[in-house]
């Protein structure tokens, strides 16, 4: 027991089981979660696969890809900001700030429960595309696939956790958010390769890790594709090197938006 | 040697600025708080009274780390606010109250687990914990209801069991019996008194004054940003004239001059009271009676009513607040 004056030491790892805990806890409470996680790679799928039907051995690929990471970006990426965005909505980001827990692990348990429904959209998506076309997709390396499937999802977080300071820092990360959403949605390379938009697109791209790290896949996935001239292992060590200055950045970024809320006094507003 | 105070204040100022409009957009500025010096000592209950805008939200989210000072000093448990907001937080307690802040879509005991999880609270007390907040607040019965099927008063509780969850050495309660039935009100100030004799030091802000003279060894008024009077109730009546208050009514100046110059008027008061004057009358002696009044005036007004009675810290408030106004 603690008598007043003996406060408890925060457990980090607890904190951010919490997280995801109450993240879970919300979308079960919440049946309108069901579009965008469960119908909706359904959805892609079923789109995906008509969309590259009969063009080429890999189109199951193709499909996979597209879909997949339709149905994920939109999890992972979309629904780390958007929790935050529902703070401010329920007045809970004040109460959430007042708690001796640094928020970051707030949003790091958030992000993981999204990277978890994400990977459930992109199975789904797999499904679906498996069972229309009646076989097994062929790819080049299955491991080499899962493995970088996986680690779009760590650069999808990245990006998400920096999203989750800008819904922090301002009431209007939402409005700015879907503005920029289409845009970061093919100049990541999510819907096609980056390297079929104009050349001086690239090096925008190549700020965002996803970017690197969906090159990567599909280098993976699809023998003979042609992405970046660099080839797979530049794009593994660039995802690497991009998705580590964000989580760094994240780290920074948090501690100085905080300060900057409560010197504006925006926490509140919605 | 006085305690080392819980809470001191220097100059505490704070503005907000806000835009107004979309493209060609006007700056507006607001000084929410204007110079504030505030001393709490442990173990009291420190009463903060004001106006609606006075600043008491502003001040309360400060020293509790919400909000940071424009300028001005405040070490809140020996911690300098502005410096190591991280290090005061697991010490304090904060009930902002109101509809929001609360997870609607699920339980009031998921809203505690998760806010207990995220002030550290090891596994194995949580769910102990939890359940006294909710018994001591109330809302064990309806505790694994949905939030979203609370009454206002539900909330109010449930803000003020997150609050008390961790066990803070200090509470603040911004208008905590805001929305509570009178029997709940009640149960909620006993609660805050059993919190002060388990050694808590609470910093409330409320509109009722009787609430305010019940809880409170010490408070402060705060209008428009300045506090205007800080004591003890006792010292606030002696500020305003004395504990002793008569109401008469009159119809002219020359009958306000009659009875200042009766033995033991600390003040008189005038208010307009349709055709009349509405006459008040402080006094800290027992010289000043209704007797007195009622025979300095009588002959003008057979059917005069005056009415004697103790000071209350509305008066008090009511005072100081108009005075600052006038
Ligand atoms: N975030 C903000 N942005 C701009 N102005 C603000 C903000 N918060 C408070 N104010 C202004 O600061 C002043 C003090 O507000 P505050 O909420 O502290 O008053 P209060 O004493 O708590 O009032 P009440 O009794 O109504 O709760 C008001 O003029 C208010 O408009
Ligand atoms: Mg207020």
């Amino acid at each position: 027991m603690n008598a007043p004056g003996h406060p408890f030491a925060v457990s980090r790892f607890r904190s951010t089981a919490a997280s995801v805990r109450l993240s879970v806890l919300q979308f079960v409470a919440d049946p309108q979660w069901l579009i965008p996680s469960m119908i909706a790679p359904v959805i892609f799928g079923i789109v995906a696969y008509q969309l590259v039907l009969g063009s080429g051995p890999y189109f199951l690929v193709y499909a996979i890809l597209g879909a997949g990471m339709m149905s994920m970006w939109g999890q992972t990426l979309y629904g780390s900001g958007w929790a935050t965005g529902q703070d401010r909505v329920f007045g809970t980001l004040e109460p959430t700030l007042q708690a001796p827990t640094p928020y970051v692990y707030v949003v790091l348990g958030r992000i993981l429960w999204n990277v978890v429904s994400g990977l459930v959209g992109g199975a789904i998506v797999y499904a679906v595309v498996v069972a229309e076309s009646g076989q097994l997709p062929a790819v080049a390396n299955p491991v080499l696939f899962v493995a970088m499937f996986l680690f779009v999802m760590v650069t999808l977080a990245s990006v998400g956790v920096i999203l989750s300071a800008f819904y922090v820092y301002t009431r209007f990360a939402g409005f700015i958010q879907n503005i920029g959403e289409f845009a970061f949605y093919v100049g990541t390379g999510c819907m096609f390769p980056v390297i079929f938009l104009p050349w001086w697109t690239n090096p925008i791209s190549l700020v965002f890790p996803p970017t690197w790290a969906l090159d990567a896949l599909r280098y993976g996935s699809i023998p003979g594709y042609q992405g970046f001239a660099w080839g797979f292992g530049w794009d593994v060590v660039g995802a690497v090197a991009t998705t580590a200055v964000y989580l760094v950045l994240a780290g920074l970024v948090f501690h100085r938006v905080e300060r900057h809320v409560l010197e504006v006094g925006t926490l509140a507003d919605y | 040697m006085p305690p080392d105070p819980v809470i001191e204040t220097r100059g505490i100022r704070r503005v907000f600025e806000s835009r107004k409009g979309f493209l060609f957009t006007e700056k507006t500025r607001t000084e929410a708080l204007r110079g504030v010096d505030l001393r709490v000592d442990p173990g009291e209950i420190f009463g903060l009274l004001g106006p609606n805008g006075a600043g008491k939200t502003t001040l309360t989210k400060i020293l509790s780390t919400l909000l940071l000072p424009t300028s001005g000093e405040a070490h809140v448990l020996g911690i300098d606010v502005a410096r190591d907001p991280q290090a005061l937080r697991p010490r304090i307690g904060l009930v902002l109250g109101g509809e929001r802040g609360l997870y609607n879509r699920i339980s009031a005991r998921e809203n505690l687990r998760y806010f207990a999880d995220l002030f550290g609270l090891p596994a194995s007390l949580r769910d102990r914990r939890i359940q006294e907040v909710l018994d001591r607040v109330g809302l064990t019965e309806a505790a694994d209801r949905r939030v979203e099927e609370y009454s206002r008063g539900m909330k109010q509780k449930l803000h003020l069991a997150r609050g008390i969850l961790h066990r803070p050495e200090l509470l603040f309660l911004d208008e905590p019996t805001i929305g509570l039935d009178p029997k709940s009100a009640r149960e909620t100030r006993k609660l805050v008194r059993s919190l002060v004799s388990d050694g808590v030091t609470i910093f409330l802000t409320t509109h009722y004054m009787f609430e305010a003279e019940e809880l409170c060894q010490r408070l402060a008024i705060l209008s428009k940003g300045k506090i205007v009077a800080r004591d003890t109730v006792a010292g606030l009546r002696r500020l305003v004239g004395g504990d002793t208050t008569v109401e008469a009514y009159g119809f002219e100046d020359s009958e306000i001059d009659r009875l200042r110059h009766l033995p033991g008027v600390g003040r008189i008061l005038t208010e307009e009271f349709g055709p009349r004057l509405r006459l008040t009358l402080r006094s800290s002696g027992s010289e000043l009676t209704a007797e007195s009044v009622r025979a300095a005036l009588g002959s003008a007004h057979p059917d005069l009513m005056v009415r004697e009675r103790r000071t209350v810290l509305e008066d008090v408030y009511l005072d100081l607040v108009e005075e600052e106004a006038a």
